[in-house]
């Protein structure tokens, strides 16, 4: 039902709000209270691109240092990686440096990143100036969205110009879509195509396939 | 229209065209119609065999005459018939549906109509294929032998016998009359491509680059990546093979000439759109060109009854099939109202008895009578040709020229393209659009019933199209009822058989098929013959006159009828201003004078049912000459559901968000009772538990502890967690229990600090969330697991050291721990070690069966515990328990008594007692110590042998394996191996 599916992967410190950045993308609604995610959960949403469908398949892990470990190894196969920061928590955004390290050391190395200073409905206690997030995004070659969860501002545009670019990247042939490493799956659409050809059964064929 | 009647004339005997279908035949930019049809042959042994037999044909086949044999696929087992999708593109819903048939000669794509028939067809060719069952036959096809149709290629890697025997094929009737291409033109563009393509040649070299054709099928419409040269030229030499072919073959291609009926059709001189000499139309640029082209190639061609037109309404244009655009689609006519609104179409509505002339006159006063261009014609005829030839053999010339008398009549202003056209026997169902509406305009069917004699001939009945006009279903029906004043029982029945019997197929073939009634707009035209009743000729005619039409309404039998709910349910008729009819004398505008001298009638009417329909005019034309009826027309207002785009994308949106919820809904996800766990003072060999419960939630899952990156198992080897996967219904819960042991093979990393009660394990659902468990706590360093020479430095109780001193004495190496000077008063040997012997020493000599008896569970925590915490006064076990304590404690040893290092040199001077007792003197001083302290014990024993039944070779075995062990660590030590260092521990004990 999609021509193209992405997966993303959202890091950062514990408490920047990725959980609630996936939750406002997937389900528009915010949970002010919420557990700490400990583990990895996922959520998908079918977005159009350039008149495709393509599906993203959101992977949002534990921020804790004592995951770390563990987390890393799902950065393997993201093609899209919303590094997030508290803006009114500097450290969070101090951190970024060994967060970015760590992905692009765990990830494949077109994997699209975008930084994220995220509860931007929270001006009165911001402690990272918003030049600050673009200065170092530029430095680092990042796209760059101040985000509010709660509000829904920028979230929608955080996740499909990351897809944007993803797209683009596919479009220029960077990206080797047959490789699922790269995170990015060709759909059904596509893929359906090719693989009934592969099955030279003979007496099996289309006739069906119509629900 | 079955055109399979057509093919089966063809055929001989035994063989039988199961289905047929018509279809364009696609080679690069080049589009073909042919008939395909399924062709079943039953052998004597009543097996069958099954081929598709490819036909051009002249307009929609209805006799044999009509198609032209030009190959035979055999279904053979490499046979393959399958729906591809064209590369990228949205799937359309309605678009035509492209098929590629393989097998391991040929590869051809084909486009084939949209709808049931398609399907029926595809699931019938599947069903015929003969499988890939290798214990079934290979069919063998000797009875296509009988048929020709194009030459072979003398190159065929494989000449097959039927299509090459000439002795056969001079005994075959040619198929096709004189009006089609002879074999010889045929011939001819054989002579232009000796290697023809497959397309033309049955085993041509079409094989040769299969995926080239594929790849040209995918890519159409759109920039082809990467086309190799080679392709390249092949396709313009098939260009140039059909342009050949047009040339010669005259009649043949005349689905091809490109100029459209529209333009044709426009005598007031208004430009056409394209080149009007082209004989193809241009190369298409992208799919909606090649759609367009495709129309205009079909408003040429009268008779032809495929329609190509995209949903530009695209409320059904979901992409390809699937659970998820199921949903889509039936959200999308659920919330219909949200996002459309209603537009006024103008259609005209025209019914016209004929009376089986020619058109003489021009048609415009009946059909442009109007001030506005109509959007949409539907003009009915009934009564078309009256011969036998029309009657029988359903074919008649008076077709195309009412067609074309229509076509050149329809409203000045505007252009119209032919949606569809439909005849039976004399009923003939034309419908138009005005062109910028082709676009919206799908799901077309069209469908015919006769009710005439024996009920089901079509010299009375009627003819319908249906189609979906933006996001509106409208059904058009032109019916001709039976004849007769007192008949209209007869008519009544005939309306009901229409009714009941007009069926269309759906889209969606598991869905039954439409009716009539299951439109939103239903327009009802035609010769209905109900008559004016209980009056005389005269009288009517005075009425008539007089302008009396209400008075004369009265006695109108549909009027009767449809007061009396017998018909026309829910129609509506409006009111009648125009004088009857029908009966006139041909050309003139008198009644009836003929002996018959019938009474004047409202035959002709025009009903209608359904919401936002406006009747704007109802009358009939007194100015067309032509027949003895007059011809009636409506025109309407109707209005149709159009999508307004934004509040459909919303819409569509909104959809695609509430499954995306759904979706994120139905990942398992389950809820744990406890994910951080802590197990504290874990002593060596003292089993700690810890429990929690998965809760699932709604959606079934499948959980499983998963290794993490890089590391062999779940988790640590300490821990073990029971299940540790397993599968949970909906609102099911299981518990899951956490094991922490620790044993030989782990407590020495825990002594000395290189290993900690700290893990994380990763609780995987499929397809699911993973949840991560933390295992913390803190282990007890205890003496078992650690190395003699460490215990032989701790003169306090391990217990009572601190952490870093256990851990700094364990890593020590023996090495090290031998160099005395570097540390202080070490003990000669372990003092827990002492503690047991001298236990044993005091207690057990006199043990019956010592070392043979197990000890108690119980007893071995406390006795580890007295060991660890140095309160040998509090020791107070069963002789058995310590004992066994100190076959453990050998056996935890992380270097065993003879170091591993010695291991093999044991062995080999087993027997040799001297060489023996040299190697035990090159043992680490601890170990030499620990060893001689032992063998010192075990003589002590074996001098009360009389009252603990031990002797030498019980011990030696005891002992043999678990002072001398392998250093490759087997856990069984093969049988010669335990007998050696059995062998050496008894020269010991002696």
């Amino acid at each position: 039902a999609y021509a193209y599916l992405f997966k993303y992967i959202i890091i950062g410190d514990t408490g920047v709000g990725k959980s609630c950045l996936l939750l406002q993308f997937t389900d528009k609604r915010f949970q002010p209270v919420h557990d700490l995610t400990i583990g990895v959960e996922f959520g998908a949403r079918m977005i159009t691109i350039d008149g495709k469908q393509i599906k993203l398949q959101i992977w949002d892990t534990a921020g804790q240092e004592s995951f770390r470990s563990i987390t890393r190894s799902y950065y393997r196969g993201a093609a899209g990686a919303l590094l997030v920061y508290d803006i009114t928590r500097r450290d969070t955004f101090n951190h970024l440096t060994t967060w970015l390290e760590d992905a692009r050391q765990h990830s494949n190395s077109n994997m699209v990143i975008m930084l994220i200073g995220n509860k931007s409905d929270l001006e009165s206690r911001r402690e990272v100036k918003k030049e600050e997030g673009e200065a170092f995004a530029r430095e680092h070659g990042l796209i760059f969205m101040e985000t509010s969860a709660k509000t829904a501002s920028n979230v929608e545009e955080a996740f499909i110009n990351t897809a944007k670019e993803i797209y683009e990247k596919i479009q220029e042939g960077v990206f080797d879509i047959n490789n699922e490493a790269n995170g990015i799956k060709i759909g059904p659409q596509h893929a359906a195509t090719n693989a009934s050809h592969g099955s030279n059964q003979g007496g099996q064929q289309a006739g069906g396939g119509c629900c | 229209m079955d055109q399979s009647v057509a093919i089966q004339e063809t055929l001989v005997e035994g063989e039988y065209c199961v289905i047929a279908v018509q279809g364009v035949l696609c080679k690069g930019d080049s589009r073909q119609s042919r008939l395909l049809g399924l062709v079943r042959y039953r052998l004597e042994n009543d097996a069958q065999e099954h081929a598709l037999f490819l036909y051009t044909h002249r307009r929609m086949a209805i006799t044999g005459d009509d198609v032209s044999l030009d190959q035979i696929v055999p279904l053979s087992k490499d046979f393959m018939l399958e729906e591809v999708s064209p590369d990228g593109e949205l799937y359309i819903l309605g678009s035509d549906v492209t098929v590629q048939l393989n097998t391991a000669e040929l590869k051809l794509v084909f486009q084939l109509p949209f709808g049931s028939h398609t399907r029926t067809f595809l699931q019938e060719v599947a069903r015929a294929c003969p499988g890939f069952d290798p214990e079934t036959r290979d069919p063998e096809f000797e009875w296509l032998s009988r048929h020709t149709c194009a030459e072979p290629d003398a190159e065929s890697p494989k000449p097959r016998e039927w299509n090459s025997d000439p002795g056969t094929r001079s005994g075959f009737a040619p198929i096709g009359g004189s009006r089609h291409q002879s074999r010889n033109a045929r011939r001819g563009l054989e002579d232009v491509l000796p290697r023809g393509p497959g397309y033309i040649l049955l085993w041509g070299g079409a094989a040769e680059e299969p995926e080239f054709l594929l790849a040209e099928e995918m890519h159409e419409g759109g920039p082809v990546r990467g086309r190799r040269p080679l392709a390249g030229r092949r396709d313009e030499a098939l260009e140039e093979a059909d342009w050949e072919m047009s040339a010669g073959g005259g009649s043949r291609e005349r689905d091809c000439a490109g100029v459209s009926n529209v333009d044709s059709s426009r005598p007031n001189g208004r430009g056409p759109d394209q080149p009007s000499g082209a004989r193809c139309p241009e190369k298409p640029e992208n799919s909606l060109t090649r759609q367009n082209k495709s129309k205009s190639d079909m408003s040429e061609k009268v008779r032809s009854a495929t329609v190509t037109v995209s949903d530009k309404a695209h409320i059904l244009s979901v992409q390809k099939f699937g659970l998820r655009d199921t949903i889509v689609r039936s959200h999308l006519v659920q919330k219909e109202e949200n996002y459309t609104y209603i537009q006024n179409f103008r259609f005209f509505v025209g019914t016209y008895n004929v009376n089986g002339q020619s058109p003489k006159e021009c048609l415009r006063p009946w059909l442009s009578h109007s001030a506005l261009a109509p959007d949409v014609y539907c003009v009915g005829f009934q009564e078309l040709d009256l011969s036998k030839e029309a009657f029988f053999f359903h074919d008649t010339p008076k077709e195309e020229e009412w067609f074309k008398a229509v076509s050149e009549s329809l409203h000045p202003d505007a252009k119209y393209a032919k949606v569809k056209f439909v005849r039976l026997v004399g009923i003939m169902l034309l419908l138009y659009v005005k062109q910028e509406h082709a676009a919206y305009i799908s799901e077309v069917e069209a469908e015919t019933v006769g009710t005439g004699i024996m009920g089901r001939m079509g010299n009375k009945g009627g003819v319908a199209i249906r189609f979906q006009l933006h996001n509106t279903s409208i059904c058009v029906v032109n019916s001709h009822l039976a004849a007769h004043t007192e008949e209209y029982e007869r008519r009544n029945q005939d309306y009901r058989d229409i009714c009941s019997r007009m069926q269309f197929p759906q889209v969606d073939p598991s869905q039954p098929p439409l009716t009539i009634n299951k439109h939103d707009v239903i327009l009802w035209l035609g010769d209905l013959n109900y008559r004016i009743e209980e009056l005389d000729v005269g009288k009517v005619k005075k009425l008539v006159e007089e302008k009396a039409f209400q008075t004369l309404y009265a006695h109108d039998q549909l009027k009767i009828q449809v007061a009396a709910r017998t018909i026309f349910d829910g129609f509506t008729e409006g009111e009648i201003t125009f004088q009857p009819t029908y009966k006139y004398d041909t050309g003139s505008d008198d009644w009836d004078t003929s002996e018959k001298c019938r009474a004047p009638a409202w035959c002709d009417r025009i009903l209608w049912k359904g919401k936002n329909i406006t009747q704007l005019s109802y009358q009939s034309h007194m100015a067309l000459k032509t027949s003895d009826h007059k011809p009636v027309s409506s025109v309407f207002d109707i209005g149709v559901r159009v999508v307004n785009e934004e509040l459909y994308r919303k819409t569509l949106e909104e959809i695609v968000r509430s499954l995306d919820k759904m979706e994120n809904a139905n990942i398992p996800s389950v809820t744990l009772s406890k994910r951080e766990f802590c197990f504290e003072n874990v002593k060596y060999m003292q089993l700690q538990t810890e429990s929690f419960t998965i809760h699932n939630s709604q959606v079934p899952c499948q959980f499983e502890f998963i290794n993490k990156p890089d590391e062999e198992s779940y988790c640590k080897q300490w821990l073990t967690a029971r299940p540790s996967k397993g599968f949970l219904l909906p609102d099911s819960h299981v518990e899951i229990e956490l094991e922490l042991f620790v044993n030989k093979s782990t407590a020495t990393k825990l002594n000395s600090g290189k290993d900690t009660i700290e893990d994380i394990l990763v609780l995987h659902l499929e397809r699911g969330k993973d949840y991560f468990l933390s295992v913390s706590g803190n282990y007890l360093p205890s003496c078992f697991g650690s190395p003699i020479h460490t215990l032989c430095y701790m003169r306090e109780p391990i217990l009572d050291l601190p952490l870093k001193t256990v851990s700094d004495l364990t890593l020590m190496s023996v090495q090290t721990a031998d160099d005395r000077s570097q540390l202080e008063n070490p003990m000669e040997i372990p003092k827990e070690l002492w503690m047991m012997v001298d236990y044993l020493y005091r207690n057990a000599v006199q043990q019956e069966d010592l070392f043979q008896q197990p000890g108690l569970r119980p007893e071995f925590d406390h006795i580890r515990d007295c060991l660890d915490t140095g309160m040998i006064d509090q020791l107070c076990a069963n002789n058995h328990s310590v004992a066994e304590a100190l076959l453990l404690f050998l056996e935890s040893l992380p270097e065993p008594v003879i170091c591993y290092s010695a291991y093999h040199s044991c062995l080999e001077c087993s027997g040799n007692y001297a060489a023996s007792k040299q190697i035990i003197l090159t043992l680490p001083s601890f170990h030499k110590n620990v060893f001689n302290y032992l063998m010192a014990f075990l003589q002590e024993l074996l001098k009360n042998s009389a009252n603990n039944h031990l002797d030498e070779n019980i011990l030696a075995s005891i002992f043999g394996s678990l002072l001398l062990r392998n250093p490759a660590r087997h856990q069984k030590l093969d049988m010669a191996e335990k007998k050696k260092a059995q062998e050496f521990i008894h020269q010991f004990l002696c």
